[in-house]
């Protein structure tokens, strides 16, 4: 492990406005569920070195911006290099990079190689990419289609009689009405 | 096409291949054997009915028929049908499992000592359709049912496919972190897959179809899951070694016992399955032979002819009547039967259950997608080429819904003709009434009574004295219970039936599996007040207009009035548990694949949860926040060519959540953000950049609280049982 560098003083942004992007880089950091603080406080660090150069060429977007921006710009430099061969672009890199860290154990392995460019261990470089992942196994297509049904003269009548009801709303109603008049009708003459 | 027909295709014909042709076969019930039980149960279903119909026709015709007798003989008719077959499978049930010797036809004996040592060769699928179910039980489930497998030594034989149509968003992430722990902890990545369709068509049954279309051929079988379903690995391997033994077989069905319900109504169904299930599916399994029905669900599909044969055509029309058929099973095993593969009952009494909807409101709504389903059958009783139990199976199944619109009829029927003049009744016509009402008395309680005695002598369910004594207290009660309800479902029934044909569909919704909570008042009390005034009202009518016979409506009329109280208290946790009543065996001792699952929610159970605000919309937290759950969503996301909507709009909506917040966007618009990868990764990152000051509310506390909440992203939804 490199030794922890404390010394930072950026030349531009205000005192709360960095204060803010170092509790920003920690929340962040600490999602990759990075336990080792000493390792998170070294890669805060390291990434609010870079943002401060960035914020330097560039003042008008907020220390935050630029240190998340950093934070990223160092997971794709990193898994680009472990992900060379695979020809993923920019989003499915840092998808699969990410995943593939939390699949091979990484965070609890080898917290101190997160982020660092050089000597990392094969065994880890070879355990994220094996943990690329599919949610299914390779395809094997059949052909399933409805065979002809013959569902007889029955529905044909009846298809014909819904479809005309289904046109005409007010037929369908005239039809319930009809039918609970006649059989009302039929109970009172039967009462009376 | 015949079965011969279909094993001589099999084999090539070749000469000399009687044996084998007798064991392609295998599992068809002999034609003769088949059709002497068959007329055996329709003679007794048929006399009973006739006998029924000509008391009834005696004691009408007393003053001669009029036209509204004639019409309530006409309702009466199929009533007593289906009376008569519920009462004669009950008691053909009873006979078999008293007889002392086992079936020639009971397909347990096709396997022999050995087979259960012997490796299995063929590859089985395990598919579990899910549409935003509770994640926690379908995947603990899922994980029991893996152990269990696991236990066996044949678990390389299956894999798992989680068919997934949910369309809630933060359901949809906390299904893929569950289904990535559950093979991370299991180690099980290659054996358990998830997949999620982007369009739901033709819901469940277009989410196997769909599975069969792409990974059907590298699997000879097909076990189909609930998302509530749990079977023991035991039985997952002896179906499989059923069906290798019996090539004749296309659809296995199991019989799947009913557990882990809390409220009243839960567990009286459930007591009530485990008293009465096992004569009932013996019957059943005696007169419907290879022409059995799928359930859809905890039964075995033969793939190949199921995926040649079993495509569902569209009916004529559109929903609710006609359009893509909703209750696919019955109309499954129907082709499988028409292409010449049988389609039996597997009766066995462990290894096979489910859940059952915890409040008489969910039972409803069940029912009302069930009515809708089995209406839809209409059309298919007249089409050519089923077999003819098939069409008897699709009327049963049609039935079963329209008898309560037939008992609401003959009922009303009934009342207009007690208030109407009629002539004296003769001595023959006071015999007649009173021997019917003997004769349907015997056919509703009598295989209840005789199946409570031979539990009381022979003690299948409860071996203890006490214990049966309960099961007698018990089954009093839920006689009683019952019958309370009986005239509620027959009203709501009756309208879900002529709703279905005045074309007013249902929606697809999830099923409501455990009850959270207490009981809902409000919502019984808005869904159940027809029914008091209804009854109410038809009570009035005929204590005016014919008082002498009120008291013969008023077991149903009083039920109705009663509809609000029965409604809560079937609702409600106070089960008569702690008195012993309505025990099933699985509650004395749980079978181990729900003892494995119970454990684990307990687990989960007993775990501080995030503000409820956070935990609504929790998976789209996870997946907008969280390094990790956003690669896995990114990665799971199929490739896209093109977009479907432009990146503008993409943009303006990703700025719309993070500003607003989640409740800022609608379904439609939450879809298309979490459908494309590169606004998924780029939402991560902007999330993190934004100040506190840009961020929704929601945002703000969410990175707050997030890395408190979250020691391992993956098993908010999961036991953490490594």
């Amino acid at each position: 492990m490199e030794a922890v560098n404390i010394q930072f003083a950026p030349s531009t942004g205000t005192e709360p406005e960095w204060n803010e992007a170092y509790a920003r880089l920690a929340d962040y950091f600490r999602s990759y569920q990075l336990h080792n603080r000493i390792r998170r406080t070294q890669l805060i660090l390291e990434t609010l070195r870079r943002a401060a150069q960035a914020h330097e060429r560039d003042p008008l977007r907020t220390p935050t911006e630029h240190s998340i921006e950093q934070a990223r710009l160092m997971l794709r430099e990193w898994l680009a290099d472990i992900y060379s061969d695979m020809n993923l672009s920019d989003s499915q890199l840092e998808a699969v990079g990410r995943l593939g860290f939390h699949l091979s154990g990484g965070p609890a392995r080898w917290p101190n190689f997160f982020l660092q460019q050089q000597d990392l261990p094969a065994d880890m470089r070879e355990a994220m990419r094996m943990a690329v992942r599919t949610s299914g196994p390779g395809m094997s297509i059949s052909k399933m289609t409805p065979r002809e049904m013959d569902l007889g003269i029955v529905s044909d009548v009846a298809e014909d009689t819904f479809d005309r009801l289904e046109q005409s709303p007010w037929l369908r109603y005239a039809l319930l009405v009809g039918i609970s008049v006649a059989v009302l009708g039929y109970l009172y003459q039967l009462l009376t | 096409m015949s079965v011969v027909g279909h094993s001589t295709r099999l084999l090539g014909n070749t000469p000399g291949s009687a044996t084998a042709l007798l064991q392609a076969t295998a599992g068809m019930p002999p034609p003769h054997e088949a059709r002497l039980r068959r007329t055996t149960f329709f003679s007794f279903v048929c006399l009973g009915s006739i006998v029924g119909l000509w008391l009834m026709f005696t004691q009408l015709n007393a003053g001669g028929m009029r036209k509204a007798e004639w019409l309530l003989l006409a309702v009466f008719a199929p009533l007593y049908y289906q009376l008569n077959v519920g009462f004669w499978t009950a008691i053909f049930g009873l006979w078999r499992m008293n007889l002392g010797k086992r079936d020639p036809l009971d397909l347990w004996r096709s396997l022999r000592p050995e087979d259960s040592e012997a490796p299995i060769a063929a590859g089985t699928a395990i598919v579990m359709p899910v549409f935003n179910e509770d994640v926690t039980r379908v995947f603990e489930g899922l994980r029991s049912i893996y152990l269990s497998l696991e236990k066996t030594g044949h678990s390389e034989s299956f894999d798992i496919f989680i068919l997934s149509d949910s369309n809630q968003t933060s359901q949809w992430i906390e299904e893929e972190t569950a289904w990535l722990e559950l093979c991370r902890q299991l180690n099980a990545f290659g054996r358990i897959f998830y997949r999620r369709r982007r369009k739901p068509i033709n819901r469940k049954s277009g989410n196997v179809s769909d599975f069969c279309r792409r990974w059907g051929k590298r699997y000879r079988y097909m076990i189909v899951l609930d998302a509530d379903s749990l079977m023991s690995g035991n039985l997952l391997c002896s179906m499989v070694r059923i069906m290798e033994r019996n090539p004749a077989v296309g659809i296995l069905q199991s019989f799947p016992k009913q557990i882990g319900s809390e409220t009243l109504l839960g567990r009286l169904t459930q007591f009530a399955q485990s008293l009465y299930g096992a004569p009932f599916m013996s019957g059943l399994d005696y007169w419907q032979g290879a022409e059995a029905n799928f359930w859809g669900h905890n039964a075995i599909i033969r793939l190949e002819p199921f995926i040649k044969y079993c495509a569902l055509p569209a009916l004529p029309g559109k929903e609710p009547f006609g359009g893509h058929i909703l209750s696919h099973d019955f109309v499954e095993a129907a082709l499988m039967r028409k292409a010449g593969y049988a389609v039996r009952l597997l009766p066995a009494n462990r290894g096979s259950y489910e859940e059952g909807p915890p409040t008489l409101l969910d039972m409803l709504k069940r029912d009302r997608r069930w009515c809708q389903g089995n209406m839809q059958h209409f059309w298919l009783l007249f089409a050519k080429g089923w077999h003819p139990m098939s069409r008897v199976n699709f009327a049963h199944g049609i039935l079963a819904y329209g008898s309560s619109l037939l008992w609401l009829l003959f009922l009303l029927l009934s009342s207009f003709l007690m208030a109407t003049p009629s002539g004296p009744q003769d001595a023959q016509a006071a015999l007649a009434t009173r021997l019917l009402l003997w004769v349907t008395g015997m056919l509703i309680f009598l295989p209840k009574a005789a199946t409570l005695l031979d539990e009381l002598i022979m003690g299948r369910v409860q071996p203890t004295a006490k214990g049966r004594l309960q099961t007698l207290i018990s089954s009093v009660l839920d006689t009683i219970l019952f019958a309370l309800m009986a005239p509620v479902m027959m009203v709501f029934h009756s309208q879900f039936v002529v709703c279905t044909i005045l074309g007013r569909g249902v929606n697809w919704v999830t099923q409501r599996r455990r009850l959270d909570g207490g009981v809902d008042w409000a919502e019984v009390f808005f869904n159940l007040w027809p029914v008091t005034l209804l009854g109410l009202l038809w009570a009035a009518v005929v204590a005016v207009s014919a008082p002498a016979h009120s008291l013969w409506l008023l077991p149903v009329l009083g039920a109705m009035t009663l509809a609000i109280p029965l409604g809560i208290l079937l609702s409600g946790k106070a089960s008569g548990q702690r008195l012993g009543l309505f025990v099933s065996p699985e509650e004395v001792k749980p079978p181990q694949v729900q003892a494995v699952m119970d454990e684990h929610l307990a687990e989960i159970k007993g775990r501080i949860h995030l503000p409820p605000e956070l935990e609504r919309f929790h998976g789209l937290l996870q997946v907008c926040l969280d390094p990790y759950v956003n690669g896995l969503h990114v990665s799971l996301l199929r490739k896209r060519k093109s977009v479907e909507v432009s990146r503008d709009y993409l943009a303006q909506i990703a700025e719309r959540l993070i500003r607003d917040g989640p409740q800022a966007l609608n379904d439609r618009e939450m879809k298309a953000l979490t459908h494309d990868t590169e606004t998924m990764t780029s939402l991560h990152f902007r999330l993190w950049s934004a100040r506190d000051s840009q961020l929704a509310p929601f945002w703000a506390t969410a990175i707050r609280q997030y890395n408190l909440a979250a020691s391992n992203p993956f098993t908010h939804t999961l036991a953490q049982a490594d």
